[in-house]
Order: structure tokens, then C-alpha cells, then sequence
């Protein structure tokens, strides 16, 4: 294990290395401006641990780094699927309970400073304290403590073996400056300077920012790893996503990551924007409540009944629904999972009205005077809860509408923005909801969505979907060291789940960007943000515009 | 006595501008067409013809104003829209109506300290600007039925009526009929009903009819921010708004709900209008009801 | 007068304490909170532990006690989408809507008046009868439509004027010249908006005053002196048809403000309406408060000043 982890590490540190000179070599072609255009304002804190939203975590993967960076592949067992990044290396203890890095000498942070293992622990003890109040803390629950060998040498050090160890503690730490950070109380950290203001080792350093408007960062020209191709990346925002398009249309932004089905035409016949798909870790679905939102404790009375997730679940046309939302660039949902990163030969009840039907009438819902389904006096009617923020989960909220009457049932929706729709969830009080999950790489986090350890207070499980046998299936997949293993156990735990219908899996949330031509991409797309590799995007000198001139000079204030 | 007021109501048809009848007729027709959306319109109401093929087509003979994103005749879905839009002003201006006239009332009869009382709470509501305040509420309770939204929408627009039915009021209150019949010991709720609510009706038609345009264009601007009427349920402004995010590639989805709004709420103003100028307010009740009114007062002269 | 503008100003005062505790449990008793915020990823145990780090999930009696006492020592409170204090907040948005509203305020009037003016000395005219068709459709039109529809047009049918935003993302990197001229093209679309459509709604007001005093005695003697028919209209009649609008430019601050909300949304415009509109779609609470405080006082601010206005301007009124 130790010997093959340095041999890839070193043998991986190789490539970058080599490609780096290469990099070198078309150095003619650093220079230009990138601008990224949002939707809507987002609030971006800009540190790691308080990151909350695609723009923070666009800035984030820029400005700060990780000790090593997970593949494309996104393989998170072992460490084989990583490559070096502030660590040149690292080497397992024999016991494989802790593991030390070794830091590229060369790295600095950008207002100088060389980054150091002491950097690294400061960085753990931050994002361990609860006072933080961070997510990471929970996903790094199996890691003890990080010591300081040498200067250059932080030591990472487990409770216990686990196939996930080194992502745990690579893919969520981020390394954060301990002389910037230090003093600074961390229940205020929120609204403290530095989430405005970030000091990483990116290959981007930070500039400036005018909330709601634009945060924007230079190339950092002495990184480690070399400057970032582009002299500037910035963000703005757009009111929404209608005026997100129009800027990109308009030249006004670069690259727009969201341009909706429908307007994809009318983008790719303007011929100054190339469009690109990139996979993503979200995945959406209709979601029952196997509990009764109004007393405590009580099934459901419409969706308690397995028959009955399974009928609806075969009553809907997905493929329908997803060519008319997402045209021929949808994916289907697969499962309790994005297709992404998971098993997907996993069946799923089929669509087949017919089946439906019979399957209701056998559990006593049968058809009243107004076609509607009647059992014990009760109709067969519900209401579904959809966030407006979201456009594909409206529109099949009224594709599923329509498609169930078929079947004798009536949906009412009920749209309300974001805000209400999270707290309609975390307080389960629905009968059905327009839900969607966003996952890290690794798949642990389906037991908090779907597990019965989940569904405590506090917990994502908001349909209190509850199998043992699932939990038990899931649990022992995590735990395998044995990949093929491993990936058999977790494929029975999902058909468990599939089988029980506590959902309908609808689509996988795949993004199509836009980008302007003359800007020149690294082709990976990693599942968790188009923007990995942003500091290898380059645009070539001849079809350079006026703000790809400006230079490096910073801003005028 | 209603063929009298119909003979009346057609003289005074027939003395009207050839824009106000026009905008007249329009406005009926769309009353009509609302209100019979569910027999008038080509398909039924949330009908998706066929998802996967029929989606956002452009306007034919089988879908005069084309399809939208998941396959609904536009047409009918503006018929539906604009009952929505109608009856949702309608129903607010008449919430307005009533609670401004009874306010105002109320203020101009009881005088003294409650008039003051009541006119200064009025300046304070006055103070609040409106769409803010609507925003705020519909975006942070939400969702709001449909009833609800009328409410709000009636609730936060009776000032300005209020206003005119005062001042109407405290003119009339002085008139001789009035003082007459004072003098002769009639109650004070029966001079009330019998001789100011008819004469301070006037301005309240008035503004009604302006206010219908108003709510109008104020429930589309909310629905077009995504907090006013809100799926399944569409109005003009719900319609429009789904149409224009991704206006660029289906343009029929927003322009036609977009016209719509603006030829009703131009109609409703040319009708305003015509009530308040070729028809000074005050002889708007002799006209519809025949009732006799006191005489203009002249204008104050400042020379 | 002194009396007069102290008492204004204390009722004012009264107004807006009322309107910030309405606004305030509104907003506070309303279903989510500042982090209820979309992220799948966030367990709502963490969420529970920000909501009590920053205190919402207190009783709400107890938060706006707590407000109320921050309020006086001088602290709007923090907002969480700007990473700013709530008072930088808004100085920093302020300035950039009443920079959109005071030029459409200004340019409508001078235009609006003039417009009237014609209307009405010319009302049998038929060019002026196109004018005032042309100033009924446009008063008929909902601000975001118009503000849309020039968008749609100038923005991208025919691409010549810039698509949003108030300056250009890289306006800092320009040569000064280029920079005031990358200022004026981006403010000339809402700015037509709101001014298109005031100046329709002030034009119908002058000639509907207008029409009224022509006919007057006043109007009627001076012509009977001989006066020329143009110092007739701006000598006598002019001078009493714009007592309305004295009232009415004190009126149309809500309404100015409102359409700002619309059209700064439509052309991203980042003034206060774009700010408190996205505010409230993510429960930013103190900034919220303070936009809707600041929205009263502008309101009340503009009201008073009207009245004293109209105080000055009418004799009738001075005597009283």
C-alpha cells in the first residue's frame, strides 16, 4: 500500500512536472481576460470552510489549494486517484493510521509568506472546531490530529483505516494561511475581513470584489505551479438568468455555466459562443413522505403504502418529461445517485400505466365519480412542493401534474422560493416535494439522505425513508477495502432503495456552458465544477479583444 | 326606471369619441372572453398535447399563437391567463373601493380628533411605497392563494380613494341639501346612506377604473418577478414571464401575453379618462342613475 | 412655517418607527431566515447552529428589542450577502439609484411640464392630439415590459448599447474619457425608461391642470386686457396649473421608487431595488429592514418637501 501510494505519487508528480514545461513552452500565450457572467447575487464567502455556494467555490478552487487534487476520475478510495498539489508527495506509515506530506518548498502565499506544515495543522484545528461552524468538520470526524514533522512536513493522523482516508482529509481541507487567519475569533470568522479579502496559493490571487457586482483575480505571476495563463478571471452577476444570457449573447461575459434547453438554439446559431456539457453532482427527483406531515409518527396515508410510490413511479413517462426539459441533453436519473459517480445498472420501475393502475386498485384506491381515486373516503389528492428558484423542477412539477391524472390522482403544486421550501423540508411538513441532492465524490453521503440514521432532527432524510437492510448494505460498501467488493455491496443497498420507491428518480442536473470562442479550454471536465482547470485556459493572441490587452496593472480605484 | 338608464346609457355611448368606444368594446370582449375562457378557447386549460414533440412551436393554423414549453396552446392558456388578470384587478380595485369610500367616509362625517386621527394613519400607510411593501410580503409568505394576493393588492391601494371620497364628502356635508335635512333631524346614518354615499360615488367610479389598470400592471410586474400569481394557476404576467426566459429562442410565449397587458390596461385608461374629462365626476351619477346632484362650485380664483 | 416643518418632521419621525416595526415582524415572523439558503450539501444541524450564532433563532420579541437597541447605538447589523456592514451597504447602493431616479425626476419634469403645456394650448391641434395619444400609450405600458422590450431591442436585436449593469465589468482598467462615456451608455436605457414613462405621466397632469384653469376668470381677464396669448398661458394660467405638480412630484417619489425596483432588476442595475430585491429572495433580515426604512424616509422626505413647496408657491395657503 505505501510502497505503490509514493511510486504513483512520485510517478504522478512526473506528469505535472513535464507538463508544466510544457506550459512553459506556450508561454507566448499567457495574457486575456475571462469574464464569468451569474445569475442571480450570490453571497460567496470567500473561505473555504464557510463555502455555501457555486460562486465562493468557483473563487475558492482558484485562489486557495488543496494538499493534492482528485483526478477527473473522481476515484475517492485510496489515493490513487489524486494527483500532487501543495504536497509534492506523501508517505503512509505502516499501520496506515497516518500519513506525512511533503510540501513544495517553492509554495507561497500571495502576500509572500511560504506556506508551511504548520499552515496545514492550523488548517484542520480550524475546520475541526465546531466554533467554526462548518460542514467539513462532520466528513472529518475520523481524522485525530495533523502534526508538524518539519517545516515542510505536516503528519496526518487517523482513528481508523478507512477506504476513503486520504479523501477525507485532501478533498476537504482546504490549506488555509495561519498567519492571516490566527487571530481571529472563529465564531466571527462570517463576518470578518478575510472572507471578503482571501490570501491563498492559487495560481489566481485575489483582487478585489464589489458584492453583487464582481469579484475579480489576477494571475498570480510568481505561483509555484506557474502563473495562470490568463492574466484576469472575473465574476459578475446578472439580475437573472435572462440577462445572464443576454450578456453572453452580447459579448458583454465570456461564459455563462447555466444556459437553459430552450434558448441552446438560438446560443449555438449565434456562432461567437461554443457550448460544452459539463457532468455535474446533483441529481433530482419527486420525493415522498412515507410519514404524515400532520401527526407525528403516523405512515403517510397516501404514500406509506409501497404499492402506491411504486404505481406513481410507474405512471410517469421520464423519458417524456426529460426530452421536454432538457431536450436530447438530459440524463436520466439513474438512481439514488448522480450517474456521475455511481452504479448504474440498477432497475428501476418501468413506465407502464397500465401496471400502475392494476397496482392501485389492488391496494384499495379505486375510482371515484370524478375520476379521482378514493380509499377509506380519503381521495387520492396531494400537494407538491417546488422551490421557484428552480426552473426544471417547475416545469416537471407541471409535466407530472398533467401525467398523473392519467392514473386518477390530482397534485396540487405548491411553488415558494427557496427559503420556505428548506424550511417546509427540514420541518417534513409535505406530502411530496420537487427535491434535489448535491453529493461530494464519494457516495457516504447517501446515508444522510436516505439512511435511517438521517432522519433525527437535524438530518437530510426529510422523507424518513427507513430500510435496515439498506443501511446495513450501504455501511458494509463503505467499509470494503475490496473495490469489486465493495461496489456489489453498495449496487444491493440501491436496488434495496429503488425497490422501495421512496422517490422518482427524475434527471441528473447536467449543465450546458457557454463560453466564448475565442477562448481556448482544458477539455476535463471534473464533476464538481467546470472551473478546475481555469488557470490552463488560455485565448490565443491573434483573436485577443480590447479587455484581453489590458494587462496586469491593477485597477484604478 | 332600468329601460330609462338603458336609453341614457346608449345617448351617452353614442356621444362618445371613436377611441373610447373602441377601447369600450375591446374591454367588454375581453370581459366576455375571460369569462367565457371555458367555452370560447380551443383546448382545455392545462391540456399538454404531446411533450416531447409538439413543445414551444411557433404560431399555426392549429395554434394560432404557437405552443409553449411543455406543449400548451398559447391561446388558450392567454384566455385563461387574462380571466386570471381580470378578475384578480377587478376584485382588487373593488376591496380598494369599498374599504377607501367607508374609510373616507367614516373620517368625513365623524370629524374632529378621529378625522385626525384616521388622515394621519393615512399619511403613514401613504409613506410606505407600495410595491415595496407588496414584494416584501408576497416574497417572504409565500405561497400566497389566490384570494390572499387580491386582498393585499386591495388592501394596499384605498388610500388615494379614501382621500377623494373625504374631501368629496366634507363639500357635500356642507351643501344646503344636506344641511337641510340635517336641520330637519334626520340621522346621522341615514344622511350618510341616502345623501353622501350616492354623491361621493362619482369619484370613486372614477378611480376605480383607473386603479383596474393599475392592478393590472402591478400583478404582472409581481408575477413577473416571480412572486405574484404563481404555477399551475397563470396570469398575463406569470405567462410573460415564463416566456421571456428564453425569449430569444420562442418569442410567441412572451409577446403575445405581453400585448394583451398593455391594449387592456390602454383600453381601461382611455375609459378613465373619458370618465373623468368628457364626463366631469360629478355628473357621472346623473348620467348612470339619474339621480340630480348639487351644482359644480366654481373654481377659486387667486386674482 | 418653522412649527409647521417640526411638526412634519416629527410625524415623519412617528411614521417611520411604526413602519420599521411592521416591517420588522413581517419580515422576522415570515417562514425561513437567512439560512435557509439553497445548498443541498449543508446539514440542517449546521444550519441551526448559524441561525443561533447570529442570534435568529431567539423569540422574535426578544430579536426586536435587540434591534431596536443596536438601531440606537447607531448599528444597522450586518448583512450576509454584502460581507458588509448593512450601513456601507447601502451608502455604497444609495447613491446609484438616486442617481437613475433624480435624473429621470428631473429630465420628465422639464419635459413632462413642456409636454403638458403643448397639449393643452394646442389641444384641438391634431399633432397634438398624436402627443397625446402617444402619452396615454406609453403611461399604459408596465415599466418592466418597456424596460424589457428596450432591452430585448437595443441590447440584443440590435446590439448598440450595453445589455445591463451600470458600468462596464472592466470600467476601472479605462482611460478616463472612455470611462465617462462607458457611464453615459449604460445609463441611457433605464434612464429612458423611467423617463418615458414619468414624462407621460406628468404630461397628462399639466394638461388636465391646464385645461381646468384656461376657462377661469383670472385667464379670462388677462386675455380681455389684451395680453398675448403666450404670456397669457405662462404668465397667469402656467403659474396656478403647477400647484398640482408640486404634489405631484411629491407623489411620484413611491412611484418613482417602485419602478426603479423593475427596471434596475431588468438592466441589473446594482442600486438599491436590485439590492433589497434579492435581499428579500435571500432572507438577508437587516439589510431588508434598513432598505424598507430608507424607502419610507425617501417617501416622507419627498411628501414634506412638496408641502413646503407648495407652502412657498401658493399665496393662498402662506396666509392660512
Amino acid at each position: 500500500m505505501r510502497l505503490t501510494a509514493l511510486a504513483s505519487s512520485l510517478f504522478l508528480f512526473a506528469i505535472t512536472a513535464c507538463a508544466e514545461r510544457a506550459g512553459d513552452t506556450t508561454g507566448g500565450n499567457t495574457g486575456g481576460t475571462l469574464i464569468v457572467v451569474q445569475s442571480g447575487n450570490q453571497p460567496a464567502p470567500l473561505l473555504p470552510p464557510l463555502a455555501i455556494d457555486v460562486v465562493s467555490r468557483n473563487v475558492i478552487d482558484q485562489v486557495y489549494d488543496r494538499l493534492a487534487e482528485i483526478e477527473p476520475a473522481m476515484n475517492t478510495a485510496g489515493d490513487r486517484g489524486f494527483k500532487p498539489r501543495l504536497a509534492r508527495s506523501w508517505t503512509w506509515s505502516p499501520d496506515s493510521l497516518s500519513v506525512a506530506f511533503s510540501i513544495d518548498p517553492r509554495a507561497r502565499w500571495h502576500d509572500g509568506q511560504p506556506v508551511r506544515a504548520s499552515d496545514v495543522r492550523f488548517s484542520f484545528e480550524l475546520d475541526k472546531d465546531p466554533k467554526t461552524g462548518t460542514q467539513v468538520t462532520q466528513t472529518i470526524a475520523n481524522i485525530d490530529s495533523v502534526t508538524v514533522r518539519d517545516s515542510l512536513t505536516p503528519v496526518v493522523w487517523y482513528h481508523r483505516r478507512t477506504p476513503e482516508q486520504f479523501y477525507d482529509f485532501v478533498y476537504q481541507v482546504y490549506i488555509l494561511p495561519e498567519h492571516v487567519l490566527k487571530d481571529i475569533s472563529r465564531e466571527k470568522l462570517g463576518t470578518s475581513d478575510v472572507i471578503r479579502r482571501p490570501i491563498g496559493s492559487g495560481r489566481f490571487r485575489f483582487a478585489r470584489w464589489e458584492p453583487g457586482v464582481r469579484i475579480e483575480l489576477l494571475s498570480d505571476t510568481a505561483n509555484y505551479r506557474g502563473r495562470a495563463k490568463l492574466d484576469r478571471y472575473v465574476v459578475s452577476f446578472a439580475a437573472d438568468g435572462a440577462g445572464a444570457v443576454t450578456q453572453l449573447l452580447s459579448g458583454q461575459a465570456d461564459l455563462y455555466e447555466n444556459v437553459p434547453p430552450d434558448v441552446i438554439p438560438r446560443v449555438d446559431s449565434s456562432g461567437k459562443v461554443r457550448l460544452f456539457r459539463y457532468p455535474g453532482l446533483q441529481y433530482s427527483f419527486l420525493q415522498f413522505n412515507l410519514r404524515d406531515p400532520k401527526r407525528a409518527g403516523a405512515p403517510n396515508p397516501i404514500f406509506g403504502d409501497r404499492r402506491v410510490r411504486f404505481a406513481v413511479s410507474m405512471a410517469l413517462d421520464r423519458q417524456a418529461m426529460l426530452r421536454n426539459v432538457f431536450d436530447t441533453l438530459g440524463v436520466l436519473g439513474s438512481g439514488p445517485f448522480p450517474r456521475s459517480i455511481a452504479d448504474t445498472s440498477v432497475t428501476l420501475p418501468p413506465f407502464d400505466r397500465g401496471r400502475a393502475s392494476a397496482l392501485l386498485d389492488s391496494a384499495g384506491w379505486r375510482t371515484g365519480p370524478d375520476g379521482i381515486r378514493v380509499k377509506n373516503g380519503r381521495q387520492f389528492a396531494f400537494s407538491v412542493i417546488v422551490p421557484t428558484s428552480s426552473s426544471p423542477r417547475m416545469r416537471y412539477a407541471v409535466l407530472i401534474q398533467e401525467q398523473l391524472k392519467s392514473i386518477g390522482a390530482r397534485m396540487d403544486i405548491e411553488s415558494m422560493d427557496i427559503s420556505s421550501f428548506i424550511t417546509r423540508s427540514e420541518e417534513k411538513k409535505f406530502d411530496a416535494a420537487m427535491g434535489s441532492t448535491q453529493t461530494d465524490p464519494s457516495i457516504s453521503g447517501i446515508k444522510q439522505n436516505w439512511g435511517t440514521e438521517g432522519m433525527a432532527k437535524g438530518g437530510q432524510n426529510y422523507g424518513s425513508y427507513s430500510n435496515l437492510r439498506f443501511d446495513a448494505l450501504i455501511d458494509s460498501a463503505l467499509t470494503s477495502f475490496d473495490a469489486a467488493r465493495s461496489k456489489q455491496l453498495a449496487h444491493r443497498a440501491y436496488q434495496t432503495l429503488v425497490d422501495d420507491a421512496p422517490a422518482v428518480w427524475l434527471y441528473d442536473v447536467l449543465k450546458i456552458a457557454g463560453v466564448h470562442k475565442r477562448v481556448r479550454r482544458v477539455e476535463t471536465s471534473r464533476a464538481d465544477g467546470w472551473w478546475t482547470d481555469v488557470a490552463d485556459w488560455w485565448i490565443p493572441a491573434n483573436e485577443r479583444i480590447d479587455r484581453d490587452r489590458i494587462g496586469l496593472r491593477p485597477a484604478q480605484p | 326606471m332600468f329601460a330609462d338608464a338603458f336609453d341614457r346609457l346608449t345617448g351617452w355611448y353614442r356621444r362618445l369619441d371613436t377611441s373610447v368606444r373602441v377601447a369600450l368594446v375591446v374591454l367588454v370582449l375581453m370581459y366576455l372572453v375571460a369569462l367565457l375562457a371555458p367555452i370560447v378557447a380551443p383546448y382545455s386549460q392545462s391540456e399538454q398535447i404531446d411533450i416531447v414533440r409538439m413543445k414551444n412551436h411557433a404560431p399555426s393554423l392549429a395554434h394560432p399563437l404557437g405552443t409553449d414549453r411543455v406543449s400548451r396552446d398559447v391561446l388558450t392558456r392567454i384566455l385563461y391567463g387574462a380571466r386570471v388578470s381580470l378578475s384578480i384587478a377587478t376584485l382588487a380595485v373593488l376591496v380598494s373601493a369599498i374599504v377607501g369610500t367607508l374609510y373616507g367616509l367614516v373620517a368625513a362625517v365623524a370629524g374632529g380628533v378621529v378625522d385626525t386621527i384616521l388622515m394621519r394613519l393615512l399619511d403613514a400607510m401613504l409613506s410606505i411605497p407600495r410595491v415595496l411593501l407588496l414584494i416584501a410580503i408576497l416574497a417572504l409568505w409565500n405561497p400566497v392563494p389566490l384570494w390572499m394576493l387580491i386582498i393585499l393588492l386591495g388592501l394596499t391601494g384605498w388610500f388615494d380613494v379614501s382621500r377623494l371620497v373625504r374631501a368629496e364628502a366634507l363639500t357635500i356635508r356642507e351643501r344646503e341639501f344636506v344641511v337641510a335635512a340635517r336641520s330637519l333631524g334626520a340621522r346621522r346614518s341615514r344622511i350618510l346612506l341616502q345623501h353622501l354615499l350616492p354623491n361621493v360615488l362619482a369619484p370613486v367610479i372614477v378611480a376605480t377604473t383607473l386603479g383596474i389598470g393599475n392592478v393590472i400592471v402591478l400583478e404582472a410586474g409581481l408575477s413577473f418577478i416571480g412572486i405574484g400569481v404563481r404555477e399551475p394557476s397563470a396570469s398575463l404576467g406569470t405567462m410573460f414571464q415564463e416566456g421571456t426566459e428564453a425569449f430569444a429562442g420562442t418569442w410567441w410565449a412572451a409577446l403575445f401575453p405581453g400585448v394583451v397587458i398593455v391594449v387592456t390596461v390602454l383600453c381601461v385608461n382611455i375609459l378613465g379618462d373619458a370618465l373623468r374629462a368628457s364626463l366631469d365626476p360629478r355628473h357621472l351619477p346623473r348620467v348612470l342613475l339619474g339621480t340630480p346632484t348639487a351644482a359644480v362650485p366654481p373654481p377659486a380664483t387667486a386674482e | 412655517m418653522r412649527r409647521f416643518v417640526a411638526v412634519r418632521l416629527f410625524h415623519a419621525i412617528v411614521v417611520m418607527f411604526l413602519v420599521a416595526t411592521v416591517a420588522f415582524f413581517l419580515i422576522h415572523l415570515a417562514p425561513g431566515d437567512p439560512f435557509s439558503f439553497d445548498n443541498p450539501n449543508i446539514p440542517p444541524a449546521l444550519r441551526d447552529q448559524w441561525r443561533a450564532q447570529y442570534g435568529y433563532d431567539r423569540p422574535v420579541l426578544e430579536q426586536y428589542v435587540r434591534y431596536l437597541g443596536s438601531v440606537a447605538r447607531g448599528k444597522l447589523g450586518w448583512s450576509h450577502t454584502m460581507h458588509a456592514p448593512v450601513s456601507e451597504a447601502l451608502a455604497q447602493r444609495l447613491p446609484r439609484t438616486l442617481l437613475l431616479m433624480g435624473l429621470a425626476f428631473v429630465l420628465s419634469f422639464a419635459l413632462g411640464i413642456r409636454l403638458g403645456v403643448y397639449e393643452a394650448t394646442h389641444w384641438r391641434k391634431r399633432r397634438a392630439r398624436v402627443t397625446n395619444a402617444a402619452s396615454l400609450l406609453i403611461y399604459s405600458l408596465p415599466d418592466f415590459w418597456l424596460a424589457l422590450m428596450l432591452l430585448l431591442l437595443f441590447g440584443y436585436w440590435l446590439p448598440i448599447l450595453p445589455a445591463g449593469q451600470m458600468v462596464d465589468t472592466l470600467h476601472e482598467y479605462m482611460s478616463p474619457g472612455r470611462a465617462a462615456w462607458d457611464r453615459v451608455v449604460h445609463l441611457i436605457l433605464p434612464l429612458t425608461t423611467l423617463t418615458l414613462l414619468l414624462t407621460a405621466t406628468i404630461a397628462r397632469y399639466q394638461r388636465a391642470a391646464l385645461l381646468e384653469t384656461l376657462p377661469s376668470d383670472f385667464v379670462r381677464t388677462a386675455r380681455a386686457k389684451g395680453v398675448d396669448e403666450r404670456d397669457v398661458v405662462r404668465r397667469h394660467a402656467l403659474r396656478n396649473a403647477l400647484l398640482p405638480m408640486i404634489t405631484l412630484a411629491g407623489l411620484a417619489f413611491p412611484t418613482i421608487l417602485g419602478g426603479a425596483v423593475f427596471v434596475e432588476r431588468v438592466f441589473s442595475w446594482p442600486g438599491m431595488g436590485l439590492m433589497v430585491t434579492t435581499a428579500i429572495a435571500v432572507r438577508d433580515y437587516p439589510l431588508v429592514m434598513a432598505s424598507v426604512v430608507v424607502g419610507a424616509a425617501m417617501v416622507a422626505l419627498g411628501t414634506l418637501l412638496a408641502d413646503i413647496a407648495y407652502v412657498l408657491a401658493d399665496p393662498r395657503v402662506r396666509v392660512r
